[in-house]
């Protein structure tokens, strides 16, 4: 690893020209995947990722650079390269770094690097056996296994330099049903910020492996979902997705800053309806998308973002926090350290409700019900998202009726905010991976079962 | 790391033979807003990627650290990882091909002869111009990035390879806004060749695009005539790019299996693979396991021809890989595109009677299922009556099956654009597809 005396080194020479801010990310992680396909262990592989990133800003404007080189003389380099980029005098800032030190706050009992591969590898097998055993008419099983321990040091010239180690792991199972007409996928990819015991004490391998089966063969047999405008029942768990993508990214200073955003200037507004509270918690121990420490070295924190349908808090790093004139959130992160970090989110949810999942239902005489979400997407100027139903039901008479398939949802995020009309009090995370300037890094995304009065669906099977 | 010496660590502990990768990427990206530079990025990265054979397995590592310190690193993971393999495929490292074609033109030095600070000054002027040519333009963000990639292959077995490409991209994306709505619209040029950057055609287009949109809402349900604008149909057929993959095939999970020399789409379509287009960093004599790449029309006037192999799928058919086995990609194309066809775009237009020219199409990623085709897709663009466009739509959906839309097309421009993962295909016409808004 780099010794200290080299990283101030190194932040001393970006300050040598006009910039009042230095930034040293390095990276050191080791990752291993394994899928299988057919039954049959097709791919394991291991990887070791190095490398270091230097930001030099000046107010908000940053250059960054990086490099799989440890050496000073390239790191040296490199920093003296960013620097010309603020052409002017030193503005002389002096800073030691001296370590912050907490406990991680997400211990992990079995480092999965202690792992043997062969242990690994048998989980892949355990969830294969389960997903096919599940019905005769899954015809084809796919699994993946991934885990990582991702060691950071991050040094600025505001004197920080910390620590961090994140591990993960995650296993994700994707199950195809099919008949003479037709093939359907189910998918189920539960992970967690663990260590190996996520199999042993968190999930059990074999019901989240018959999970990906049963939304499979469900599928299967349902109905093109029709097109129209109808009460949309999103049960809990990666249901939040739609949060996430039609909201989350429209309150990441990313967007806010620049006015790119619906929800720019709204701060202390109406931007939901009063049954909506929303939280981006980094600090939930061992979540998915939760760090001691955000990727510019802050200790994570909790963020209401919207409490009873007020705008309450964006999600705001650095250098978006000064153009802003407002405080960081600490929600500076980055996939590694080939991206500069920017504000995204961590573990993001709607807060529970007051409602049972039955009353919702029942309260419901004609609409969709969205068991399980697929993706999505999100224009965050616009605020359009588009999400695909991976398992839905028609609700008639207040009753969940005939399984369809095939349904999109499409809207705009800051109506269907206002039309959340019914709030569970079930509240479940799920785990996805966040694509967005920063790179893809880990999230979670949850809600409690909700209902939004009107979203148009889109699907093959006629209008309503 | 002095790849001979792992070669000779790695037999002397058992290992078949072996195959490095070796990557070389330098990038240097801009960013302006408001007239600053707002992004700045400089890197200069190396990969290693090392497979080998042990005891009949493939067994593969990957690292970033490249020091002959960790030569017993990459062995021991590659024995730990081929020891796992069940799959019974049979594995080998390639020998070569006899003769690699020349492809020319991937690397241009017209990139490098012009300053960064000159850069910087023409994107900060590129996004003043997009600015100056309509007041409703609220916001843009400029960009140029550029990167160059060099790759060894050296195996065991005397193959010895090597490339350089480069290639940069300019571009604008653009927020246009009447005070109640609020449209957004991208415009790029991609080339390694400078002096191929028309700035001023960027910021016309972009602007162009984003300031049609405005106002857009969503048109009743039914079916429609579709025109898809290059951008638009290029955006569908990347995530269905797999039905052409051997692999897809033998897994079955591709629609196309069983398929070859039946029609599986509409005369006026034929689908190219094209490895030795110029100016793009997809192009090259050989792939990432070494084989040979060669032209290919996949779909020719309608008929599919075959399907795009690497070495393993090419073993178990018992064919010769098509040069499309590629690092983390699996079985991937080159440079693919539906072939462009001589009506021109207005024409197009001017044909329909009453449908919708599609500008966008969102969610490709998730609203498409390459197993089925089924797709439904939130979508943007223009509503045609008569041939002449009434007003701009949003907020629609578009429902269809792939192969059913290959086998309605009617026609097909002559405006072949690539996408960023080198995916082509010029506008198209299509004899329906369900919509679904008011």
């Amino acid at each position: 690893m780099l010794e200290r005396q080299l990283i101030k080194k190194v932040l001393d020479k970006a300050l040598t020209t006009n910039a009042d801010f230095a930034e040293v990310f390095i990276e050191d992680k080791f990752q291993t995947d394994a899928s299988l396909l057919s039954g049959k262990v097709e791919k394991v592989n291991n990887s070791k990722v190095f490398g270091i990133g230097i930001r030099v800003a000046r107010g908000y404007n940053s250059v960054y650079g990086y490099t799989n080189s440890p050496k000073e003389e390239d790191l040296i380099k490199l920093a003296n390269d960013l620097a010309q980029s603020f052409a002017g005098e030193p503005q002389g800032i002096k800073f030691e770094l001296e370590e912050m030190k907490v406990g991680n706050l997400h211990p992990v009992k079995i480092l999965p690097s202690e792992v043997s591969i062969d242990e690994k590898v048998d989980l892949l097998r355990r969830a294969d056996v389960a997903a096919r055993a599940y019905n005769k008419e899954i015809n084809q099983v796919s699994v993946r296994y991934t885990d990582y321990v991702q060691n950071v040091w991050i040094a600025n010239s505001e004197g920080t330099y910390v620590k961090d180690t994140r591990v993960r792991t995650r296993l994700s199972i994707g199950s195809i049903a099919a008949n003479e007409e037709t093939k359907q996928t189910g998918f189920n990819g539960p992970g967690g910020q663990h260590g190996f015991e996520f199999y042993s004490e968190i999930i059990n391998v074999e019901e989240v492996a018959q999970e990906a089966s049963r939304i499979a063969v469900e599928m299967l047999h349902a109905d093109e979902c029709p097109s129209g405008k109808m009460p949309v029942v999103i049960d809990n768990g990666f249901g939040g997705v739609i949060f996430h993508e039609a909201c989350g990214h429209s309150l990441e200073a990313t967007s806010v800053a620049k006015g790119a955003s619906v929800f720019t200037g709204k701060k202390g507004e109406l931007i939901a309806n009063p049954l909506v509270t929303a939280i981006d918690d980094g600090t939930i121990p061992n979540a998915w998308g939760s760090a001691t420490y955000d990727d510019e070295g802050n200790l994570q924190i909790r963020r209401v973002l919207i409490k009873d349908g007020i705008l309450t808090s964006y999600m705001i790093d650095k250098l978006n926090a000064i153009r802003m004139n407002d405080k960081p959130t600490n929600s500076g992160r980055r996939e590694s350290y080939r991206y500069a970090p920017t504000s995204r989110m961590t573990n993001t949810y709607i807060d529970n409700g007051d409602s049972t999942f039955e009353e919702i239902i029942k309260a419901t005489k004609f609409g969709l019900y969205a068991k399980k979400m697929g993706g999505g997407s999100v224009n965050p100027a616009t605020g359009d998202f588009n999400f695909a139903v991976s398992e839905g039901y028609m609700i008639r008479d207040g009753k969940i009726a005939e399984a369809v398939k095939g349904a999109t949802l499409v809207g705009t995020g800051a109506e269907a905010l206002l039309r959340v009309d019914m709030v569970g009090n079930n509240l479940l995370t799920a785990q996805g991976m966040c694509g967005s300037a920063s790179g893809s890094i880990p999230t979670d995304v949850g809600q409690p079962t909700i209902r939004v009065s009107e979203i148009t669906v889109g699907g093959r099977g006629g209008s309503i | 790391m002095n790849f001979d010496k792992l070669f000779k660590a790695a037999a002397l502990k058992g290992i078949e033979d072996i195959q490095v990768y070796y990557s070389e990427d330098n990038q240097f990206d801009i960013e302006v807003f408001k007239g600053e530079l707002e992004k700045y990025t400089i890197a200069d990265t190396q990969r290693l990627s090392v497979k080998g054979i042990y005891d009949s397995k493939m067994g593969t590592v990957t690292t970033e650290v490249i020091t002959d310190d960790i030569i017993d690193f990459v062995i021991d993971s590659i024995i730990a990882s081929a020891k796992t393999i069940d799959s019974e495929d049979e594995v080998f490292i390639y020998e070569g091909d006899k003769e690699y074609k020349e492809v020319k033109g991937l690397f241009n030095e017209s990139i490098y002869k012009v300053e960064a600070k000159e850069k910087i000054a023409t994107v900060i002027d590129l996004e003043k111009k997009v600015m100056a040519i309509d007041k409703r333009i609220r916001m843009v963000q400029a960009f140029y990035g550029e990167g160059s990639n060099s790759v060894l292959i050296k195996n065991s077995k005397g193959l010895n390879l090597e490339k350089k490409v480069n290639d940069a991209l300019v571009g604008v994306y653009v927020i246009a806004s009447d005070g109640k709505d609020q449209r957004t619209a991208f415009e790029y040029i991609r080339s390694n060749d400078y002096s191929d950057f028309d700035f001023e055609k960027i910021a016309k287009m972009g602007a162009k695009k984003a300031v049609a949109l405005l106002g857009a809402t969503a048109c009743k349900s039914g079916e429609y005539e579709i025109l898809l604008t290059k951008e638009a149909s290029a955006s569908l057929l990347s995530p269905h790019v797999s039905m052409f993959s051997a692999e897809s095939v033998q897994k079955d999970v591709s629609l196309l299996k069983g398929k070859i020399g039946e029609a599986i789409g509409s005369e006026k379509v034929t689908i190219i693979d094209d490895p030795f287009m110029k100016k793009s960093t997809r192009s090259g004599a050989f792939d990432d396991e070494g084989v040979a790449t060669s032209f290919k029309e996949l779909v020719k006037d309608g008929v599919l021809t075959g399907f795009m192999h690497n070495l393993k799928t090419a073993k178990k058919d018992n064919v010769k890989s098509t040069g499309n086995g590629f690092m983390g990609r699996g079985i991937s194309p080159t440079n693919l595109y539906i072939k462009p066809g001589t009506l021109t775009y207005d024409d197009a237009v001017k044909s329909m009677k009453k449908g919708i020219v599609i500008v966008e199409l969102a969610g490709t990623h998730s609203g498409t299922d390459p197993i089925s085709g089924n797709f439904s897709l939130q979508a943007s663009g223009f509503l045609v009556e008569n041939g002449k466009i009434v007003r701009p739509v949003a907020l629609i959906t578009v429902a269809g099956n792939y192969l059913d839309l290959l086998k309605d097309v009617t026609d097909v421009c002559d405006d072949l654009k690539f996408d960023f993962g080198y995916i082509g295909s010029p506008s198209v016409l299509v004899k329906s597809l369900m919509v679904s808004g008011l």
